[in-house]
């Protein structure tokens, strides 16, 4: 393992019963990095970070954190991270203040150096005039500020991060963004799972995508995008599904892909300034009102439905 | 140290829970209190406990006529209607058994005794027999076991009267000397004789039947009460410790579902420090609710609990019993959508067949004390009972040590499930 590897992952495997959850996954985070798992609900993301914070066994294969295997020295790797689970896990009948402090001392703080690392987190997360507050109390976006402050106190290596802007508002949302951000810049190594394109395209500096417990693709954004090429994607609302129509659309000139769902049908084209036009005229003819149309440059998006056939939404 | 920390922020979690506090210390003496101000606790001179007057009606059918001069049946109604007893019965001689039933019927007397006609000559005779017949309101329970206890003792008595009797006959017999009736009832009016007089000088002048035990202090009168609101207060405590051991329990599987013990899995701390953490909370709470309850139940009801060191042993069985059953219990549960329903119930169940919500009750059938011995909590109640009766450590070494082993055993089986469950 080099000494710019903050996480080495080999050929990792969990099985539930019949059931598949990860198959044989392997990549490297580069310390310092923000590395994202992007991909659909069910695509293994969860259950990869919780092989790599000791939560699970895997089935086969093994993992490092800065040289400690998860299988052999898990009290070291989980020194080494401080995770973000995906749902909030605090204690609302204590207070924030109280709820750093008693996880300060689950990763071995004591005494002054615990005191003082809780006022610096409580003031990065921007809860210190609310640190005598009842979580109970708290807003959805204080509750999953001090879940990531929770993660901080000890310093961490490596910070995992398992979609923390689930279920928020938008301004929530752009400061969890600008912290993974700021973490970053102060030498953190983030590992990062969403399932929503922009967030991974825009923090990421490597993107490992994720489907059916496989790794489908692995690179930077600059890469995956290349791997559609110069295509460009066309999402489009119509009135009423219709078999015909989409079946035209798949054998018009210029138009790679097709997926539909509930009357959003997205489109991967070679020029959506020439094909657009023909899309229109198929559905004048089919009886079909296009209502919306949306047509955007090449994107992680663009690179799933290439890969899968399926949007990433679905 | 994380131990500690876990088992801290536990209890500070339950103590800041208004629910778990209602249900530790003010239900178990809210209901002892009720039973006290049920039994007249509050409404006594100087607030000690006064038993309601039972009315009995005694008939006496006794026909003494062959032993002139003694009639036992008087004597035992005479003692019924003794002055000592004026508190506790309101006694009136009836006309015939019919009316007396009649008068127990329509509850206009609690109680009715029979005296049959032959029951001078039973007493007085070696071999003799004879069944004083208890009619009673089935309604009552205080009342006629106070009559019954009653006339167990006064029978009793005559005991030693036949004793007296037949070892005269069988001396005077081995030298020849022929026994009649004169000279039997001579011997039983001396024995009774000497009995009342030898039971006036043990008891101040009462009837030798009677161990009315004079005051020691100010708070003496209440005592009869005390023991029977300490039994019940045992009882209350008992069946709310082992709620309180399996809802302290439960937190394992909220934590489970809330996320927060996966997340605590995530740091740094092994296993079975932090399910040992969360154990250590259920033993500390359950050891602070008992001396909590222990304190102000003597304060509230005047209970003497006993002697420091048996009460130490005691608590320490009912501890460790509740908190074993609790981890138990919890283990082989998954949700919390579980834990009510089955803690209610299994917790109801085991109390009852320990004992905890008859402690007012005499006299139980010998199967049900029986069925008291398969639960820890019959057990606990056991060790509670002889602490109170001023047992030393030896009286309650086996409750304790029974509870005690009941609960090492629940524990282990508990702490095993939870740590495959979380492996």
């Amino acid at each position: 393992m080099s000494d710019d590897q903050a996480i080495q992952v080999r050929d990792l495997h969990k099985d539930f019963g019949e059931v598949y959850a990860v198959q044989g996954i392997s990549f490297d985070v580069h310390a310092g990095e923000i590395f994202s798992l992007l991909g659909p609900n069910g695509a293994g993301k969860t259950t990869t970070i919780s092989m790599l914070s000791c939560l699970l066994e895997p089935t086969k294969g093994d993992a490092r954190v800065f040289g400690h295997s998860i299988l052999g020295e898990p009290i070291a790797v989980k020194a080494a991270i401080g995770v973000v689970p995906q749902e909030i896990a605090l204690y609302p009948d204590l207070s924030a203040r109280e709820n750093l402090n008693f996880w300060g001392k689950m990763y071995g703080l004591r005494g002054a150096p615990l005191r003082q690392r809780v006022d610096e987190v409580l003031e990065i997360i921007g809860l210190t005039e609310r640190q005598k507050g009842r979580v109970s109390k708290f807003s959805g976006g204080m509750k999953r500020r001090l879940n990531i402050g929770i993660a901080l106190l000890h310093k961490p290596q490596v910070i995992i991060m398992d979609e923390p802007t689930v279920g928020i508002d938008p301004q929530s949302r752009r400061n969890i963004l600008d912290n993974v951000k700021e973490l970053n810049r102060q030498g953190m190594t983030v590992l990062y799972t969403t399932h929503y394109m922009e967030e991974a395209q825009e923090l990421s500096d490597h993107i490992a995508i994720m489907d059916q417990g496989k790794m489908i693709a692995y690179g930077t954004h600059e890469d995956l995008v290349q791997i559609v090429g110069e295509l460009d994607r066309i999402d489009l609302t119509i009135n009423a599904e219709s078999a015909r129509v989409i079946e035209e659309w798949q054998a018009t000139a210029g138009v790679h892909e097709v997926s539909a769902e509930d009357g959003n049908l997205t489109l991967l084209v070679d020029d959506s300034n020439l094909v657009l036009p023909r899309l229109f005229e198929s559905a004048t003819q089919a009886g079909v009102r296009i209502t919306s149309a949306e047509i955007q440059e090449p994107n992680l998006e663009a690179v799933f439905l290439h890969l899968t056939g399926r949007a990433l939404r679905d | 140290m994380k131990v500690l920390d876990i088992a801290l922020k536990d209890m500070l979690r339950s103590f800041r829970s208004t629910f778990a506090l209602v249900m530790m210390f003010v239900v178990p003496l809210m209901v002892t209190g009720i039973m006290y101000f049920a039994f007249g606790g509050l409404g006594g001179d100087g607030g000690g406990f006064d038993l309601p007057v039972t009315r009995v009606q005694v008939v006496n059918l006794d026909q003494p006529a062959l032993h002139s001069g003694f009639s036992a049946g008087q004597i035992l109604v005479e003692f019924l209607q003794n002055e000592q007893l004026a508190d506790l019965l309101e006694v009136t001689e009836g006309a015939d058994e019919t009316s007396a039933r009649a008068a127990v019927d329509d509850q206009e007397a609690g109680v009715a005794v029979i005296i049959p006609p032959d029951f001078t000559a039973a007493v007085t005779a070696p071999e003799g027999s004879a069944t004083i017949t208890l009619y009673q309101d089935p309604t009552l329970t205080l009342g006629p076991d106070i009559v019954k206890g009653l006339l167990s003792q006064f029978v009793d008595g005559f005991a030693g009267t036949r004793i007296a009797v037949g070892v005269v006959t069988e001396q005077l017999s081995k030298r020849g000397v022929e026994i009649d009736a004169g000279l039997t009832q001579d011997v039983v009016m001396q024995y009774a004789a000497w009995a009342e007089t030898l039971g006036q000088s043990q008891s101040g002048g009462a009837h030798p039947a009677l161990d009315i035990q004079p005051p020691s202090s100010e708070t003496e009168p209440s005592n009869q009460g005390a023991g029977m609101i300490g039994a019940i207060m045992a009882g209350m405590m008992i069946f709310f410790t082992f709620f309180t051991g399996a809802s302290t329990a439960e937190t394992i599987i909220r934590e489970d579902e809330e996320g927060t013990l996966a997340r605590l899995f995530t740091t740094p701390t092994p296993r079975v420090v932090i399910l040992g953490g969360k154990f250590t909370a259920v033993f500390v709470t359950l050891i602070v609710q008992v001396i909590v309850l222990i304190f102000a139940s003597a304060i509230i009801f005047h209970i003497r609990w006993g002697g420091p060191l048996p009460v130490a042993l005691v608590t320490l069985g009912l501890v460790v019993s509740a908190t074993g059953l609790g981890v138990l219990l919890m283990s082989l549960l998954k949700s919390t959508r579980q834990t009510g329903p089955v803690m209610g119930g299994v917790l109801t169940l085991t109390g009852m067949a320990g004992g905890l919500f008859t402690t007012g009750f005499q006299n139980l059938p010998a199967a049900y004390e029986t069925i008291t011995l398969f639960t820890p909590h019959g057990w606990a109640m056991r060790g509670w009972k002889a602490a109170l009766a001023g047992g030393g450590a030896g009286d309650v070494l086996l409750p304790a040590a029974v509870t005690l082993g009941m609960g090492i055993v629940f524990f282990v089986a508990g702490a095993l499930v939870f740590r495959k469950r979380f492996a």
